[in-house]
């Protein structure tokens, strides 16, 4: 084993590791997405039990650490008889925990949505789903996207949590590299200006987008946001 | 309050059962052959038994000895990438077939999966820098002692604290942070094995590593799942003739740049 | 081998996880606490200051937000000791943890500020009223007022946040956690009780701040 310095090798080590963060992200903004439909749907539903049990859904992975929900499904899956591996904990994690958090955003966004649609969807004969389809989500879109962007800042950066697990992306590259090189300035620096350059962008398009539906939602209610104190 | 935590707990027990089941195994020789390739479970952090090279291909004492096997088999290996709390569960769900992977040989494990005889050894012990006069626990008071979090060195240390009061404990998640802490001088010494590239380092105020004492010797066996007869027999078997034939010696020079300590026999 | 869900291993051992929940809120008060002052001194610099001040602010915000906590743990633990700044690991966590409250509490707060009329601003100068009075009482009173509830939010993510300070060795409850499961080998009981402790270390902090918020902003304009 011999040392090395941090060059050109280690720098290409370090990119190709970034592919596993951007993949575990993509896979919870999937997972996370389409489980947080279903959460918000549940929260929104006319039966009081279908809401307990969503509400209970994001209490608990929005109030524990996302580590511990890690370790459980690390873990726990060998007691189920599934082999641990860390990827596989790590997609069912994030897709779950995603899910609350999505679940969240996008009931805010169908809370802001006037009841008096839903009212208007009954008296033409709708039901709940294709009610929430057709009339309510389109309209809530709109408010979901500068959140749900801002969320995806997020997920990228909690994947770094994932090398605690195991998890070969960005951040268990990091220590890796140093330990071969000792070089931490280096590797933490390098390794944070990727995360910099994932996160920033998105960063900037959430301010955007809230900007946005800022202006848009400043015309719709009848109080400027300034008197809001 | 109650009904609540009811409901969460039933909405992650609901979560973790949608996980995929997992690929079925062999657990003979002859299944082996059969199926055409040997599952192993190795650990590419923990140089030099298991790394990645330069092109990031997996090397090491522990990945030759998984290839041999596979080659004295007749088919490949496939090699499954576990980290130390893994390697238990892999047997246990009998996801692969052996976990080569600094496994040492201890009572605890050996309830829950079986070892083939040793094939390495290693000491666990006390590195610090050269002008750190540490000769035994006692000299470890007032120090900060870094380890590997469930190791056998945290075993041994935990309990030398207990009994000499003074000695700050400092408990890492891996090995690579522990090196870290050990370079960057966030530690005063530190409790791990005697692998090789900390010696190639210095420490913050220009010392040289050095080891200091012999906490214990561990021997690494090949792990296979709890009742494998037939494959820990062959393992035996197959070991015996890797050392007789000097290719255990050979690996060692090449990998830990010292010699095998003796191996005994179970 | 793990059949059956057995939690007597694991609760006899209490007495180590409660040390691990005092020592995760030290963590987190003392970090929210040099958090809030970082982010009240980073958001006013940021609204009221020179160029040359809030620039830089602007610039420690951005990095901070969009870079994992754990990076920066593992900045300030393995890599100051080479500029001559060795922390210990618990001083480190709570450098690190209140660095990155810092960064969101300045936004946070930086909105709130925006939010004040500055007609408010301008009629308490005109009043004769110092830099000092009009920032504490005519500012930062409505900001924070403002924006509590956002606050309060990034409060118990830092709670939460203190659980992976263990990368870097500092104890706390899921460190103590994990040292157990190494033990008792009963991973997921052990998992399930540290979940419950911070189910209700979470809903006990948002009563806190719930009622804190009363307290604090008993009158409305």
């Amino acid at each position: 084993m011999s040392l090395r310095d941090f060059g050109p090798n280690e720098l290409m080590f370090l990119i190709m590791a970034t592919r596993w963060t951007i993949l575990l992200a993509l896979i919870a903004f999937a997972g996370g997405g389409v489980i947080g439909l279903v959460v918000a749907a549940l929260r929104v539903a006319p039966l009081p039990p279908l809401r307990w049990l969503a509400a209970g859904y994001i209490q608990f992975f929005m109030g524990t650490p996302i580590l511990i929900q890690l370790f459980m499904a690390y873990y726990g899956s060998s007691l189920l008889g599934f082999r641990p591996d860390p990827w596989a904990a790590a997609a069912v994690t994030f897709s779950l925990n995603g899910g609350a958090f999505f679940g969240e955003i996008f009931r805010g966004s169908i809370d802001a949505v006037p009841k008096g649609q839903w009212e208007a969807s009954t008296a033409l004969g709708l039901r709940f789903i294709p009610t929430l389809r057709l009339v309510i989500l389109p309209q809530a879109v709109r408010l979901m996207l500068p959140p749900t962007v801002g969320f995806m800042v997020q997920i990228v950066k909690t994947t770094s949590v994932a090398s605690l697990i195991g998890l070969t992306e960005l951040a268990r590259a990091a220590t890796q590299i140093n330990t071969v090189t000792f070089q931490p300035v280096l590797v933490f620096g390098t390794v944070s200006l990727i995360y910099f350059m994932l996160c920033w962008p998105l960063s900037l398009y959430a301010g955007y987008l809230e900007r946005r539906v800022g202006e848009g939602v400043a015309v719709k209610t009848r109080k400027p946001l300034l008197l809001a104190s | 309050m109650p009904n609540r935590l009811k409901r969460v707990l039933a909405g992650l027990a609901l979560a973790l059962v949608a996980m995929l089941p997992a690929v079925a195994v062999a657990q003979t020789v002859d299944e082996i052959i059969a199926r055409g390739k040997l599952i192993i479970a190795v650990d590419t952090t923990t140089p030099p038994y298991g790394f990645l090279d330069a092109e990031l291909k997996p090397t090491g004492f522990d990945i030759e000895v998984a290839n041999k096997m596979g080659e004295a088999l007749g088919v490949p290996v496939e090699f499954v990438t576990v980290t130390s709390p893994g390697r238990i569960p892999a047997l246990l769900t009998k996801q692969v077939d052996a976990v080569v992977s600094i496994f040492s040989i201890t009572p605890a494990r050996a309830i829950q999966i079986d070892y083939s005889i040793p094939y390495a050894g290693q000491s666990a012990v006390v590195i610090a820098p050269k002008s750190t006069a540490i000769s035994g626990h006692a000299d470890l008071v007032g120090k900060k002692v870094g380890l590997t979090r469930g190791t056998a060195e945290d075993g041994i240390l935990t309990a030398a604290a207990e009994a000499n009061p003074g000695i700050e404990i400092l408990r890492f998640d891996d090995y690579a942070s522990l090196l870290q802490a050990m370079v960057s001088g966030q530690i005063d010494a530190m409790g791990g094995g005697d692998y090789g590239e900390i010696y190639l380092k210095k420490a913050q105020n220009g010392d040289d590593f050095e080891q200091k004492y012999k906490l214990k010797t561990f021997y690494f066996g090949i792990g296979v799942a709890k009742g494998n007869d037939n494959l820990r027999q062959w393992l035996n078997t197959w070991l015996f003739t890797l050392k007789s034939d000097g290719v255990l010696a050979d690996l060692s020079m090449k990998y830990r740049n010292q010699p095998l300590p003796d191996l005994p026999v179970f | 081998m793990q059949t059956a869900l057995q939690f007597g291993p694991v609760l006899i051992h209490l007495d180590r996880l409660l040390v691990g929940v005092w020592q995760t809120i030290q963590l987190a008060v003392l970090s929210i606490l040099l958090g809030t002052v970082i982010g009240t001194l980073g958001a006013i610099g940021r609204s009221f200051g020179p160029r040359w001040v809030s620039w830089p602010i602007a610039a420690y915000v951005e990095l901070i937000r969009n870079t994992p906590l754990l990076i920066q743990l593992y900045f300030v633990f393995f890599t100051l000791p080479l500029i001559g700044l060795k922390f210990s690991s618990g001083t480190a966590a709570i450098l690190a943890l209140s660095i990155h409250l810092g960064a969101y509490a300045t936004e946070i707060l930086r909105a709130g500020v925006q939010s004040v009329p500055v007609g408010q601003i301008e009629a308490a100068k005109s009043l004769g009223l110092s830099s000092y009075r009009i920032i504490r009482h005519v500012v930062l009173v409505p900001a924070v007022r403002a924006v509590y509830p956002a606050l309060s939010s990034q409060f118990i993510l830092q709670l939460m946040g203190t659980s992976i300070v263990g990368a870097i060795a500092a104890e706390e409850l899921t460190a103590i956690a994990n040292n157990l499961v190494m033990q008792t080998f009963r991973s997921f009981e052990v998992y399930i009780v540290i979940a419950v402790i911070y189910f209700v270390l979470v809903q006990a902090a948002s009563l806190v701040f719930a009622g804190l918020g009363r307290l604090l902003f008993r009158w409305k304009n």
